[in-house]
């Protein structure tokens, strides 16, 4: 139990946290109920699976600046090709946007490991690379979303045979968010290829001797990261019913909520449900900070400062915890 | 104090749905900032409610996000519970969404600046085809209806940027005798709209005209820094370059109105239709003037816009007759009710 609070005592602070967050704003907000927590989930969505691909290359000690352009890039494929198509042809779309993405991750791996130059240069460059191809591909907003896909993320869970008032505070945009990471993270965290992103993260030459491949590594770790780029890139598709060949705010909102998530930026340390919920604590510090019509420009520097504060707290935690 | 609050009760619940004369509560999103047109537009709603009288507070959502980010920004809005939102919209189709569940709930939704395609929200803009139509259409009478021009755009991508490209090219079908020597996106900004314009004066291509997407002052200060032969440049009415209309020697230019305060309509019209005076059709489009320094009407108008007060950046046009009724000294103050 004692060793279940310690490893786990970052996601479990973030969660207290979210729930202190959650009372303030039903303090603030009499109000809030079922639709608060519904945009709650529908705005963190995009937020919530840039962080999770951002969490999965820092954890092997990497880091993806081209992450929005990717975003970007799946979006407004995914938008060209689902206007006017059959429910049918856009499932398909999804499919091959996936693959997309996870191509497009693979091809930053590939060539930070054959250059062997560094992933924040390479990622950098590829930022302006996949800007390009997003705006070739669509050079304004536009396209369409099936409307089966739009109505995933809508509204409150409803189950056949089980009262609704039981299930319809749970957002279906939260339930699509844990669908992604359950399909995607869990797999791979439980088996050795999960094993490998934290080896190489911590200490790739270590893991090089213990035999892992470390450039194959690298660029599977790169791979899933634009998986999770295509699912961000449709999330925005699917709430907005359109694609934006314009990057949005994705990739700083992901690398901090990362950090506040309790990932370490050099590698090897961390989990994915930390970040998740780092992203629900800053979309409800924004959604409280508008409820009280406090000054926008206030808003970010509340922002900025809550992340440092925990993260400076955190790191203090974490010295004591180590002395005693 | 507790006989009048529920005297007030009282007199809400009689009053049913309809809300009462004084205090609105009303929210405000935008997608851009640190810009000097959107910066005017956010002070002109503020300087707006506080003329009005009407309105009690306001609420603003104002950073730089996408129309993803501008879905979360109104659903806020709607939990914070105004009874009106002002927005200028990220994207025509992208926030549908939200508006359709504000406007169910009843709150009044006016886009200003851009459409939006909701039906349930009303529209107050600035005419963007009929903008670019207009400038490109004095330059190109300008320099003798034959020549090369140099196309300074705004923003790849966005909404008015794509509009503004259809009037251009209206205007340039108009004229079979002239080309495009260089297109460029300036993104519409200041600094990276200099180094282009510097870049294609070092590169000595040929060139007769300049048109820009309101990035212009720094455009005259290229040509005045570098001794290139000035040519006539189009640009918007932004302080700066009205100014440098007035006073740069040789300058042959025109400054089409593209005004900010289209934000303080926007608020006009949302107070409107909460008193029950709404509009029968859902858009209202305000046309842009031209002004340019070659004849005397346009010379005066120049003369008139003149504000030493005014921030370089913003446009001039501060006001838009019949909708805003704030004072220039409230617009530049930029202060909302309650500040």
């Amino acid at each position: 139990m004692t060793r279940f609070l310690a490893n786990n005592g970052w996601t479990l602070g973030l969660a207290g946290l979210l729930a202190m967050l959650l009372v303030a704003t039903k303090m603030i907000q009499p109000e809030f109920g079922v639709s608060g927590l519904d945009s709650l989930g529908r705005a963190s969505l995009p937020f919530a699976l840039a962080t999770l691909g951002m969490a999965v290359v820092v954890i092997a000690g990497g880091i993806d600046l081209s992450f929005a352009s990717m975003m970007a890039v799946c979006s407004v494929t995914a938008a060209l090709l689902m206007e006017g198509a059959s429910d049918g042809t856009s499932a398909l779309v999804v499919l091959a946007v996936l693959a997309l993405g996870a191509a497009m991750g693979a091809i930053n791996g590939t060539l930070i490991v054959v250059t062997r130059v560094p992933d924040i240069v390479v990622t950098l460059a590829m930022l302006f690379v996949w800007q390009g191809t997003a705006l070739l591909i669509l050079n304004a907003p536009g396209g369409a979303a099936a409307p089966w896909l739009r109505s995933l993320i809508v509204g409150g869970v409803a189950l056949p045979g089980v009262s609704p008032a039981l299930t319809e505070w749970l957002p279906k945009s939260l339930v699509f968010l844990l669908a992604c990471l359950c399909a995607i993270w869990l797999p791979i965290r439980r088996s050795k290829l999960g094993l490998m992103f934290y080896a190489i993260g911590s200490d790739a030459s270590a893991a090089f001797r213990s035999g892992v491949p470390v450039g194959r590594t690298k660029i599977a770790a790169y791979a899933v990261t634009g998986l999770f780029a295509a699912l961000g890139g449709l999330s925005v598709t699917m709430s907005t019913g359109i694609g934006e060949p314009i990057p949005g705010p994705y990739l700083l909102a992901a690398v901090a909520a990362v950090v506040l998530g309790g990932v370490v930026l050099g590698g090897g340390r961390g989990g994915l449900l930390g970040p998740i919920l780092a992203v629900f604590v800053l979309r409800l510090v924004r959604m409280d900070l508008t409820l009280m019509s406090v000054d926008p420009n206030v808003t970010t520097i509340v922002e900025g400062s809550i992340m440092v504060v925990v993260v400076m707290l955190g790191g203090v935690l974490a010295t004591r915890g180590r002395r005693t | 104090m507790k006989k009048l609050l529920l005297g007030t009760a009282v007199v809400a619940a009689s009053f049913g749905s309809m809300a009462s004369a004084e205090g609105y509560k009303i929210g405000i999103s935008n997608t851009v900032q640190g810009n000097g047109w959107r910066e005017e537009m956010v002070c002109a709603m503020k300087a707006q409610a506080l003329a009005s009288g009407e309105v009690t507070s306001l609420n603003i959502a104002h950073r730089n996000t996408d129309a993803a980010g501008q879905l979360e920004d109104i659903r806020n809005l709607i939990q914070a519970g105004v009874n009106a939102i002002v927005v200028n919209p990220a994207n025509a189709d992208g926030i549908n969404a939200a508006i359709k569940e504000a406007t169910d709930k009843g709150i009044v939704v006016v886009a200003v600046d851009q459409a939006v395609t909701e039906p349930s929200a009303y529209i107050i803009s600035n005419n963007q085809e009929e903008y670019a139509y207009l400038g490109a259409k004095w330059l190109f009478t300008q320099i003798g209806g034959k020549g090369a021009v140099v196309y300074m755009r705004g923003a790849a991508g966005a909404e008015a940027d794509n509009d503004r490209d259809k009037g251009f090219k209206k205007a340039l079908a108009e004229f079979p005798g002239v080309t495009v020597a260089q297109e460029v996106f300036t993104g519409w900004q200041q600094d990276q709209g200099k180094q282009q314009i510097n870049d294609i004066i070092a590169a000595g291509t040929k060139f007769d005209g300049v048109w820009t997407s309101g990035i212009d002052n720094v455009i005259v200060d290229a040509f005045v820094e570098s001794g290139a032969p000035m040519v006539p440049i189009v640009g918007a009415d932004n302080a700066g370059f009205v100014g440098q209309l007035a006073t740069v020697a040789g300058l042959k230019g025109a400054a089409v109105t593209n005004p900010g305060s289209v934000g303080g309509a926007g608020v006009a019209l949302a107070l409107q239709i909460l008193d029950g005076k709404a509009p029968k059709d859902h858009t209202v489009l305000v046309d842009p003037v031209l002004w340019d320094n070659t004849t005397d009407a346009g010379k005066a108008s120049i003369a008139a816009a003149q504000n030493p007060n005014l921030n370089p950046e913003w446009p001039v046009s501060v006001s838009i007759p019949n909708w805003t009724t704030y004072s220039m000294d409230q617009i530049i103050a930029c202060k909302g009710p309650g500040e």
